[in-house]
């Protein structure tokens, strides 16, 4: 098991080290210049250069990218911060420690309190997305699945496949169309600031429900492929004869075997949810780590970028690790190695 | 030194306006430019034509509540930098300017009492308004206004500022260096030590290099806030102003809370608080949170959502006719576009009036190619634009470019009318051999080539006086002369027109410059855009303003 984790977090930091760097290269492609972002169309063209040379913007990639890996690991400080190059951006914590993500060009603040403020809210979407997915898609599948072939099937399979089909934004502007313009019982954004005449939980209702609509139908349809294929099996045979009762052979033997394949559905979900459902959080105006990430993208902000990437990396490996433990315990037969 | 009181164009003016030689609106915005107060031309206005109007409609409004608006919340730490109109939105709240053009297009005077130009308007006398006081309780004095203003000019700033006044304010040094990437290094320094004068706690000179007539214009510019010099020119939460509201909370792309100052020097507060809550850019979520009451009113709409919001029993309409345009603008430096027939065979190829429905519907007018706007004062009538494309092919041909010719149009992504006007240009030129492609590209990126692609759209917002734009725009060699147009006979006749406070006179300038621009110059200009948003009937006191500016201290919120 230590082996297991030693591997996996050499894997993972190998793979940190390969996206961060890949990702430094791809800006270099991007198109427009921060320095002129940040002063924006008017500002005269010796003013965008004086900007450009304080952020050190002219400096080769492999130099910037080493100088931005130094800061992370708290080697090197953040020259940004210096007062002396006037750029107003300071940090609470210095200059120099571990974890150390730089500062954000579009909102002039250290990228760690950038994300701290999103993280919380995309979190509260992830618990609320998969406590309504995980149930919803496992009745549904293993009802489905149960009685493949029969009009209950027919049914849900008839009503996920069309669910899974619809854009995230098709869904969300049908249900803000009805619920919040036609009957006005639920909000049209979701800005989650205090003081809205909204309640918080009357404004997740509505991004929640998109997000359960498209995943849980997706999860559904993998829960019933599985429960149908695990019925099929010859232990579930011999259970049978055995003259178990039905609701136990489901619940005993056929769900257990039948959730290896969901359970990596359903992690994937996690994954996805906690790192960007960009389109989501743009149409509700959201504030999670979707839109933070759209904005950052559109404004070429890198270390924000960087920042994200390097959680939604995080987050990938964490999952994956999660996964390979819930397989052993679903299934003994399964060693880590 | 010219006399420095009342200016002597004044009585002409006065005896203009009485003989209708200008309207009540050029009389009203050449007469307070000249250093008229607001209160005193809308009285001789009224002495004139009877009409009842006030400089500013002070009632009994409500007090209390709080306002929120749906803006981009940008970050404001440096307002010297800000670099759009919705920045403004949140400081300028807490920091004020000098001036204030209101929604009605006429400048006032606001921490000042006065301004007072030299008949030769190279100098520039400006009184600061008595009883103005910081939040931390010390006098507003001309030690702050020459703090402002030498800081907003100085390269290290990074202020428009700069590039709006630097053609009468400052020189340009070479330093003799190249940066990185082989470009000169310039810095520019005030063209006089004496340039920004101060005269007593109450008065400071702007002593001017060129004569210019829209320094109170140019002074309303969104960065030119007055900072307190005591914080170096870094504002946030807390910081000390003069303005009627003080910044309590921000977090850049989502809300800013602003709550009200006791004993502000000037009208209002009536609200307790604001907020100004981003929904992150979508359009759609912008209607949506005033359909749901999230917020009570919005930095603007695109027409694409009028007809969502227009029957809509809790909210009015506000719109305001603006002189905001899009120019498809040539570079001169590039081929064809350094033949002037090739120029005009574009323009004449284009029906402005269609383009114009195309892109804005109803709420856009046709533009005339001259960038001078029917609502700027000094706008000069001439005959109507016919489109006539045979004499756009001869031209072409005449050119050498009897097959036509092949181009790319560079247009930003949003918002998306621009792609509407494009298709609309592309469309009509094909008919006289003009084979255009649409480069659409991310707003941000065409900051990066709009001084330098061969053919591209470029928004230009409105501006009270048409002599701001042209100057900004075509005249040789300045930093935004974005289409790198360089005709000094142009440039004779702008210098003349900055000069010539008369409207009527000025008007007799500005015909030359129109039909010039229409026969040689660089743009190709369909529609003037009208602005407008939809805010809660709640919301006493607001009036939508042709640069988006919402004076906070004048809004109220009736109960209901």
């Amino acid at each position: 098991m230590i082996s297991f984790i030693a591997r996996r977090l050499g894997q993972f930091l190998f793979t940190l080290l390969a996206a961060s760097f890949l990702l430094f290269a791809v800006t270099e492609f991007s198109p427009g210049n921060v320095a002129s972002k940040i002063l924006g169309p008017y500002a005269v063209e010796s003013q965008v250069d004086l900007l450009y040379d304080k952020l050190d913007l002219g400096d080769p990639l492999l130099q910037r990218y080493t100088k931005w890996l130094g800061t992370l690991l708290g080697l090197s400080s953040n020259a940004l911060a210096d007062p002396a190059i006037s750029l107003g951006l300071s940090d609470p914590r210095g200059a120099r420690y571990f974890g150390n993500l730089g500062f954000s060009l579009m909102q002039k603040e250290p990228v760690v309190d950038v994300l701290a403020r999103r993280i919380g809210h995309t979190v509260v979407l992830t618990v609320w997305a998969i406590a309504f997915i995980v149930p919803i898609a496992l009745t549904l599948g293993v009802i489905s699945g149960v009685n493949a072939g029969r009009p209950v099937d027919r049914g849900i399979s008839g009503l996920t496949v069309t669910l899974t089909s619809l854009p995230e934004f098709v869904t969300a502007v049908a249900l803000l169309l009805l619920f919040s313009a036609w009957l006005g019982w639920l909000p049209g954004t979701s800005t989650m600031t205090a003081g809205d005449q909204w309640s918080a939980a009357s404004q997740l209702v509505l991004p929640v429900t998109v997000l359960v609509i498209a995943s849980a139908s997706y999860v559904t349809r993998i829960v019933r492929a599985s429960v149908a294929d695990t019925l099929r099996r010859p232990f579930v045979r011999t259970a049978r004869l055995k003259g178990l009762a039905p609701r136990r052979v489901i619940l005993q033997h056929v769900l257990r075997n039948a959730l290896i394949a969901p359970v990596t559905v359903i992690l994937l979900q996690v994954n996805w949810i906690l790192t960007g459902v960009v389109v989501v959080e743009a149409i509700f105006a959201y504030p999670g780590i979707g839109s933070l990430l759209l904005q950052a993208a559109l404004f070429g902000d890198i270390y924000v970028v960087q920042a994200l990437t390097l959680l939604a990396l995080t987050v990938a490996v964490g999952t994956q690790f999660v996964g390979d433990i819930a397989y052993m315990l679903l299934d003994p037969k399964i060693r880590l190695r | 030194m010219s006399r420095l009181r009342q200016h002597p164009y004044i009585a002409t003016l006065v005896q203009q306006y009485s003989t209708r030689a200008v309207n009540r609106r050029e009389f009203l915005r050449t007469a307070t430019l000249l250093g008229l107060s607001a209160t005193t031309a809308y009285a001789i206005a009224g002495k004139i034509d009877g009409r009842s109007g006030t400089a500013r409609a002070q009632s009994n409004k409500p007090k209390g509540g709080t306002l929120r608006l749906s803006t981009t919340v940008y970050d404001v730490k440096s307002p010297a930098t800000a670099s759009t109109t919705a920045h403004p939105l949140i400081y300028a709240q807490v920091v004020e300017h000098l001036t204030k053009t209101g929604a009605d297009n006429v400048t006032r005077p606001h921490l000042l009492e006065s301004w007072s130009p030299s008949e030769d308007l190279r100098t520039w006398e400006l009184k600061i308004r008595p009883g103005v006081t910081w939040h931390s309780g010390r006098a507003f004095t001309a030690d702050d206004i020459v703090w402002n203003l030498t800081r907003l000019l100085s390269d290290e700033a990074g202020s428009s500022v700069l590039g709006l006044m630097k053609g009468y304010m400052l020189n340009a040094i070479d330093t003799g260096e190249v940066n990185e990437r082989g470009r000169k290094i310039l810095r520019h320094e005030l063209w006089d030590a004496n340039a920004i004068e101060k005269v007593d706690d109450r008065t400071v000179r702007l002593n001017l290099k060129a004569p210019q007539l829209a320094v109170p214009e140019h002074l309303f510019h969104y960065p030119a806030v007055m900072l307190d010099p005591e914080e170096g020119g870094v504002f946030g939460p807390g910081a000390n102003g003069t303005g009627a509201f003080t910044l309590t909370e921000l977090e850049v792309s989502r809300r800013a809370v602003l709550e009200a100052v006791e004993d502000y020097w000037g009208e209002g507060p009536y609200l307790d608080r604001i907020e100004f809550i981003d929904v992150g850019g979508n359009e759609q979520a912008i209607v949506n949170a005033l359909l749901s009451k999230q917020v009570d009113g919005a930095f603007q709409i695109l027409p694409d959502f009028f007809p969502v919001l227009e029957n809509q029993d809790h909210l009015a309409y506000y719109e305001v006719t603006t002189a905001d345009t899009s120019v498809t603008r040539m570079n001169v430096t590039h081929k064809p576009f350094d033949d002037p027939r090739v120029r005009l065979a574009f323009r004449l190829a284009i029906d402005p009036a269609k383009a114009s429905a195309v892109t804005y519907g109803p709420f856009s007018t046709p533009a005339e190619h001259h960038h001078v706007s029917p609502i700027h004062p000094e706008y000069a009538r001439l005959d109507p634009w016919t489109r006539d494309v045979a004499r756009a092919k001869a031209l072409l041909a005449e050119a050498g470019y009897g097959d036509g010719v092949d181009v790319e149009l560079t247009i930003q992504q949003n918002p998306p009318h621009h792609l509407r006007n494009a298709t609309a240009l592309a469309e009509m030129w094909e008919e006289a051999g003009i084979r255009a492609k649409i480069k659409v590209v991310p707003n941000a990126q065409y900051w990066d080539v709009w001084l330098t692609a061969p053919l591209g759209a470029t928004v230009w917002a409105h501006r009270p006086l048409a002599v701001i734009n042209l100057a900004l725009a075509y005249r040789s060699g300045v930093p935004w002369n974005e289409s790198g147009y360089a005709n000094p006979t142009f440039d004779r006749l702008l210098d003349a027109a900055e000069a010539v406070p008369d409207p009527v006179a000025r008007r007799e300038n500005m015909a030359e410059i129109q039909s010039l621009l229409q026969d040689d110059g660089p743009i190709v200009q369909t529609y003037w855009r009208k602005l407008f948003t939809f805010y809660d009937k709640r919301v006493v006191g607001f009036a939508m303003h042709p640069t988006y500016q919402v004076f906070c201290n004048e809004l109220a919120l009736r109960d209901g």
